[in-house]
């Protein structure tokens, strides 16, 4: 469990993973549950995406439920500008 | 059109000092008629119109909804050149801009870029000639992700990259006048980068956590250090507070000059040290330049710590 206040950078979370408020900067997240915080740049392999801001990062794979899309790209290496999230997200 | 995205007023408000002193003088001495745009990417409502002469503002909408999108959308105004011009870009000769535009009698020359960060030219200083670029394929000037399965080992093309590769494809050719770059511009680099992050996410870490990351990421020391000249000749220039906090202070929407002293003294490795050295030089020669361009007098703000100097000395 991530919770606010805490920072990563660089770091990899697997699908046991829950955010509730931490800010992962350059991460990999494979397959938890984002419920909050703030996702810059890195790479989100899976998982549900269900709050929080998703900011330059790729989405290569997982669910989009809700949460502010800032921008971002898609697992063909397309960008998502403001509010575009991926589709099969 | 001259045009570049903009997030934050003061910053923007050197910017348009700087395009309309000397840039739109000179490329209307050639016979052109100039419009400045403003894309404001986030903050509109503190740019004042009043503090922005002859210039108009657009913002996100369709097609344009961010600052990425809308180099793309750019494109379709109605006109033959655009000129795109970073936030932190200054060209402190116009003259030798427009001296250059006799390229374009050559109908192969697509571009003019005035200014390269990497390998390629993407939309610093770039001045295009707009039917070439409006001929390449949709979403030409966006970001993109190369060779995603390779991941970390991937390429992040910027805006613009990939539509200089396309040109090149297509046996059109972009100007490259980099060479002459640091005598005719000064640019800063990552000033937006840390004022972002600063409003998104260092409230939610906390001051010290922030502080680290700016003492181990360059680009964060890069940015924090630009913004302090930026700060100082905003100042001077237009008696005003510059990346100002939550509370108004100064620099507190990036970091003070006190905090990035503070956290350069933490800075123990050499190599990052000597890099960051080297990037601080130049830039105190564009923030040098561009004071005398503004009639600034004022002695450059002093930031590297004594440790640095004292280990230097050893």
């Amino acid at each position: 469990m991530l919770g606010s206040g805490q920072f990563f950078q660089k770091d990899t979370f697997g699908p046991e993973t829950v955010n509730r408020g931490a800010v992962l900067m350059e991460c990999e997240w494979h397959g938890g549950v984002f419920e909050s915080g703030i996702m810059m740049g890195g790479i989100f392999r899976g998982g549900k995406f269900r709050d929080g801001s998703f900011w330059g990062g790729v989405f290569w794979e997982g669910e989009w439920i809700g949460g502010v899309w800032e921008c971002g790209f898609d697992r063909n290496g397309r960008y998502h500008p403001r509010t575009d999230h991926p589709p099969f997200a | 059109m001259i045009t570049g995205p903009h997030r934050y007023a003061d910053l923007a408000r050197i910017w348009h000092r700087m395009v309309h002193t000397d840039l739109v003088p000179a490329f209307r001495s050639l016979g052109w008629k100039v419009r400045v745009v403003i894309y404001r990417d986030a903050n509109q409502d503190r740019f004042a119109q009043s503090d922005f002469p002859q210039t108009s503002f657009q913002d996100p909408g369709p097609g344009a909804r961010d600052f990425v999108e809308f180099y793309d959308a750019a494109l379709q105004t109605d006109c033959d050149f655009i000129f795109f011009l970073d936030a932190d870009v200054f060209i402190l000769d116009g003259t030798w801009a427009a001296s250059f535009t006799r390229h374009f009698n050559n109908p192969n020359v697509a571009a003019l870029s005035y200014l390269r960060r990497g390998k390629l030219p993407g939309v610093f200083a770039l001045l295009c000639r707009a039917e070439d670029f409006r001929a390449l394929p949709d979403r030409a000037m966006m970001a993109s992700y190369e060779n995603l399965q390779k991941w970390p080992d991937s390429v992040n093309r910027g805006p613009g990259e990939r539509a200089a590769l396309m040109l090149e494809k297509a046996g059109k050719r972009i100007m490259d006048f980099n060479s002459e770059a640091p005598q005719r511009i000064s640019d800063f680099h990552g000033t937006t980068v840390i004022r972002v992050s600063r409003e998104t996410f260092a409230g939610a870490i906390g001051e010290e956590a922030f502080e680290t990351l700016v003492a181990n990421k360059r680009y964060f020391a890069m940015g924090a250090y630009d913004n302090v000249l930026l700060g100082w000749l905003y100042r001077a220039v237009f008696e005003s507070t510059f990346a100002p906090g939550a509370d108004g202070g100064e620099l507190g929407g990036s970091l003070t000059a006190e905090a990035l002293r503070r956290v350069l003294a933490r800075i123990e490795r050499a190599e990052l040290r000597a890099a960051l050295l080297e990037y601080f030089a130049r830039s105190d020669r564009s923030a040098e330049r561009l004071a005398r361009y503004l009639g600034v007098r004022a002695p450059l703000p002093a930031l590297i710590p004594d440790c640095w100097r004292a280990a230097n000395a050893r």
